[in-house]
């Protein structure tokens, strides 16, 4: 359960609302990538990550990103239940993808990079707060179902 | 170790907030306390609440300390070995707190550079700041 005062979750909505979906997902994926190259492991079917220019092009890193945060955008709205709402992800991830839960948290704090990035002062240390706390819960339920 | 490359994204950043060592150490500490509240155990000698003239010097040596691993790239052990005793004997702060201050550093770059911080510049930031933390915890034990 991620627990947000109602401050924080009124903040993270109104950004949430100002943020573009494909631009900001594609650029997370992309910087994830980058910053962390043996995440990449999972994503040879790509095509071409050869260089940093490459992956962030990459148009198929662009359209996997904005899928991602997509769904991350569906847990904003059922912060009360993310494990029953990351559920079936979960087992996906386990099941067929074998990606190590670490991963999630790598991406979730890429993302809070790229927040800040692209929101510059707006993204105060509270707005911050709110979304570590976010992209962690989600974390968790995304590894929830591991066995 | 950083290559040429590398090495002149670390300068290039550098260049960027060098002479706002104590505005940046000061924001970089805050985000630390204020988005993992755990890590304010180690500074209690800055106030509860937090004192503003307390935040804004001890940030500006924490930033201070980057400045001389930025001009020491090609030898940090030598040039942080006081610091990594420090770190050892005297603070004794659990290694799994750097990672924090690390996401904490790149959201104040990212923030204050926005357009101009690169993926390039987030990939190099990260992987010299993460051999600035190993440096000053390899004296642990």
């Amino acid at each position: 359960m991620v627990h947000l005062t109602g401050e924080e979750k009124s903040g993270l909505t109104a950004l949430w609302a100002k943020v573009n979906v494909e631009e900001i997902g594609g650029e997370a994926l992309g910087r994830l990538l980058v910053v962390y190259p043996w995440t990449q492991r999972f994503f040879e079917h790509f095509g071409d990550l050869s260089s940093a220019d490459a992956v962030m092009k990459n148009p198929k890193v662009q359209a996997h990103g904005k899928k991602v945060l997509a769904s991350f955008g569906e847990g904003l709205k059922h912060l009360d239940n993310l494990k029953g709402t990351f559920a079936t992800l979960s087992e996906l991830h386990c099941d067929k993808l074998h990606v190590d839960p670490e991963n999630f948290r790598l991406l979730g704090n890429v993302l809070v990079v790229v927040l800040a990035r692209h929101f510059g002062k707006e993204f105060t240390p509270e707005l911050q707060t709110a979304y570590q706390k976010v992209v962690a819960g989600v974390a968790n339920a995304l590894a929830h179902k591991y066995h | 170790m950083l290559s040429a490359q590398e090495r002149a994204h670390v300068t290039q950043v550098w260049d960027l907030i060098a002479g706002h060592e104590a505005p940046f150490g000061a924001e970089l500490l805050l985000r630390l306390f204020t988005v993992y509240p755990s890590t304010k155990t180690y500074f209690k000698h800055l106030g509860d609440p937090l004192d503003e003239v307390q935040l804004l010097s001890h940030g500006q040596r924490v930033l201070e300390a980057v400045g001389v691993a930025v001009r020491h790239m090609d030898n940090l052990r030598a040039a942080l070995s006081p610091l990594a005793d420090l770190h050892a004997h005297v603070l004794r702060v659990d290694p799994t707190n750097f990672p924090l201050l690390i996401q904490c550093f790149q959201v104040v770059l990212a923030s204050h550079l926005q357009g101009e911080y690169t993926v390039e510049m987030q990939a190099v930031w990260d992987k010299f700041l993460t051999a600035l933390a190993v440096v000053l915890t390899e004296k642990y034990r």
